[in-house]
């Protein structure tokens, strides 16, 4: 299976203090890779790189595509979502609490319908070709809440939904901008036993039907040993192990880095 | 209610006196007056014993209206049953408003003083309704909006003063130059928000108001733009006895002469202006940057997320807003036919920042109320000279007290899948 992404070297200091060092590992199409370490290990913050929220002190981020490599370094903040097509989302949601379901959904499609509404002038004029476009857009939002069976809460404040269902719609928007690589930042916390099961079912949907890539951030084992393909182990900024599940679960560095070393 | 509660109360309400004798001792129970050759104090403290009284009474009662919590809530009943009547009927409301509007002018009680308020009102609206996109919907807290009507005024007062251009092509380049005034502050304040933005708004504001002061050759200083030409009906002007070559109105129209032609000219043409601002507003909000504005109001890095540019987007909530002021702006000058930087105070913004809290952020008929609201009462109190700033503060506070997020504080989705249920 080819790479999707491929981190090399990167490194991210806050003045004295180095968050992540020396950091490389690849992401392959169709996979869902999971990063997993102690609090602290500095996941959130190689999220952060490939996003675009911070810029890394060292170190290349490449996305593939097809043949070409577009580095990451060269989009910042919503550049990053709009032309790499990279999306994710947040460890404490965030949804547009005030504005309903639905809305969600389109403002993620944002770019797309700016052109359609011809910057906003077609739609002032409420030209047939911008409705089309408004149309398809709550189709494909339809067919996400479709999924997620929140299509008849549509109508309703995002802010307002159960917990559960505001991680799941917030993925969904994520999935939205149709993104090549999908970034999940602990997806699975606060949810119960049940939620996390059809949360598994959903990536699992995303990775297959969707042909995207996913990156996960997780400390629920339950999730991140049932879905992942590689996993990934930090910590403390540095990579400390690289394989499957079933490796990870037996290494024995990994425990250590978890439960402390036997004296 | 335990007597434990009376006494605590009561105590309360003591304290409040207190306080309240601490201002009103000095501000009130000293008055000046001069007499001959000089000024004299008199002390008057009949009137702040009454202040103060008031003010223990008053506290009292809400104290124990307080403790008795499910007894006396009149006020929120009522409060809520009014704001879902409005909610139900909205369309309805703004249909009969819009009427009663248009058939205002002819109303028999209706006078010229009525009229100068209506216009002063629908004059706020139209600010509402443009300070609503950038503070209701895009979530940027602008107290410096004054200076885009200022802005507006003045480009107005000196491209109709210099070039003698009429008021129908002086108006959108006005609109054009207080939009470009948006971007101008957009550009240095689009990482702040909240309290920091709103400061700097604040000082653009001043900043304005002292560019109009001191740029003498340009702007005349404090004397102000004299002479601003009035609109004309479409060519005709509203004149008793016009130049040579010239029709007026009443005689193109046959009409007896009268003020009243000007004035309710001028009325509908705020009401248009109003009407423009509102529809426009209704409309971009439906449309993905009005979604846009509202998103990044919500959560600014989730639209980062999400590939939405926030420059662009605060800009054009920025240059829309400022544009609205703008036209506002020349409607003011051709109305006064003399401006000076003495309009365009920090008061002014301070009130148009209310009305639109007041009414509820991002509420279009909840921008109407407000200046009914607050103009009104002001106006009204207009006998009492500065007492009408308390009724102003009065009305403001009972807002705050009684529906804290604003008179109509519900926001309708852009959009729906299932259509309106009701």
């Amino acid at each position: 299976m080819s790479n999707l992404l491929s981190v090399e070297n990167l490194t991210m200091k806050f003045g004295g203090l180095t968050a992540i060092d020396d950091l490389s590992f690849d992401a392959k199409n169709n996979q869902i890779t999971s990063i997993i370490g102690p609090n602290g290990a500095g996941k959130t913050t190689v999220f952060n790189c490939l996003t675009g929220f911070y810029k890394p002190t060292n170190g290349q981020m490449f996305l593939h595509k097809e043949d070409n490599k577009i580095s990451l370094r060269k989009y910042t903040d919503f550049k990053i979502a709009h032309v790499a097509k990279v999306a994710r989302t947040f460890q404490n949601i965030r949804l547009f609490p005030a504005m309903s379901v639905l809305e969600n959904l389109l403002v993620a499609q944002h770019n797309e319908l700016m052109v359609a509404s011809g910057y906003s002038l077609f739609g002032l004029l409420n030209l047939k070709t911008y409705r089309d476009k408004e149309q398809l857009a709550v189709d494909k939002a339809k067919y996400w809440l479709d999924i997620i069976g929140l299509t008849l809460r549509a109508d309703d404040n995002a802010g307002d939904l159960p917990y559960g269902d505001q991680r799941k719609l917030e993925i969904v928007r994520a999935m939205c901008i149709e993104p090549r690589l999908l970034c999940l930042d602990e997806p699975a916390a606060g949810l119960n036993p049940k939620e996390s099961a059809e949360l598994n079912k959903l990536l699992k949907f995303i990775k297959t039907e969707k042909q995207t890539g996913i990156l996960l951030i997780e400390h629920d084992m339950s999730v991140v040993m049932g879905i992942s393909d590689h996993v990934v182990v930090l910590n403390y900024g540095k990579k400390i192990f690289e394989g499957t599940a079933e490796q990870t679960k037996n290494s024995k560095e990994v425990i250590e880095a978890y439960l402390g070393v036997d004296e | 209610m335990e007597k434990k509660d009376i006494i605590q109360s009561f105590k309360d309400s003591l304290f409040t006196g207190l306080i309240a004798l601490a201002l009103f001792g000095p501000i009130v129970g000293l008055r000046t007056v001069s007499k001959g050759e000089g000024l004299f104090i008199t002390p008057q403290w009949g009137v702040v014993f009454f202040l103060v009284g008031l003010c223990i009474l008053g506290r009292f009662l809400i104290n124990i209206n307080s403790a008795r919590r499910t007894e006396l809530k009149i006020f929120s009943t009522l409060s809520s049953k009014f704001s879902s009547i409005t909610e139900d009927k909205a369309k309805h409301f703004a249909i009969t408003g819009i009427l009663f509007a248009v058939i205002f002018p002819f109303l028999p009680f209706t006078d010229r003083y009525f009229m100068d308020v209506a216009i002063m009102i629908l004059t706020y609206i139209m600010l509402g309704w443009g300070l609503n996109i950038v503070v209701g919907l895009a979530g940027l807290l602008d107290l410096g909006y004054v200076a885009f009507y200022a802005v507006g005024a003045y480009s107005y007062a000196l491209i109709a003063t210099t070039f003698g251009w009429s008021f129908w092509i002086c108006l959108p380049l006005a609109g054009v130059f207080a939009a470009f005034f948006g971007i101008l502050l957009g550009f240095p304040v689009l990482r702040l928000r909240g309290d920091y933005l709103a400061i700097v708004t604040l000082g653009f504001g001043e900043i304005i108001r002292i560019i109009l002061i001191n740029w003498y050759e340009v702007t005349n200083g404090p004397d102000g733009i004299t002479g601003i030409p009035r609109p004309s009906f479409f060519g005709l002007p509203f004149k008793r006895s016009p130049d040579e070559g010239e029709t007026s109105f009443h005689l193109f129209f046959n009409l007896e002469y009268s003020t009243m032609h000007r004035i309710i000219f001028l009325y509908y043409l705020i009401l248009v202006l109003a009407l423009i601002t509102n529809y426009f507003t209704l409309k971009i909000r439906k449309l993905p940057v009005g979604r846009a504005w509202e998103a990044l109001r919500e959560d600014e890095i989730a639209c980062k997320s999400l590939g939405v540019n926030p420059t662009n987007t605060k800009l054009t909530a920025f240059a829309i807003g400022a544009m609205f002021g703008g036209f506002a702006g020349s409607f003011f000058a051709t109305r006064q036919a003399f401006i000076s930087p003495e309009s365009f105070t920090f008061i002014e913004s301070a009130i148009i920042v209310a009305i639109v809290v007041l009414g509820g952020m991002g509420s279009q008929t909840g921008v109407v109320l407000a200046s009914i609201f607050l103009i009104g009462i002001t106006e009204m109190f207009r006998d009492l000279e500065q007492f009408r700033m308390i009724a102003f503060g009065g009305a403001m506070v009972l807002i705050m007290v009684f529906k804290p997020k604003g008179i109509l504080a519900n926001r309708k989705p852009t959009i729906l899948m299932h259509g309106d249920k009701k």
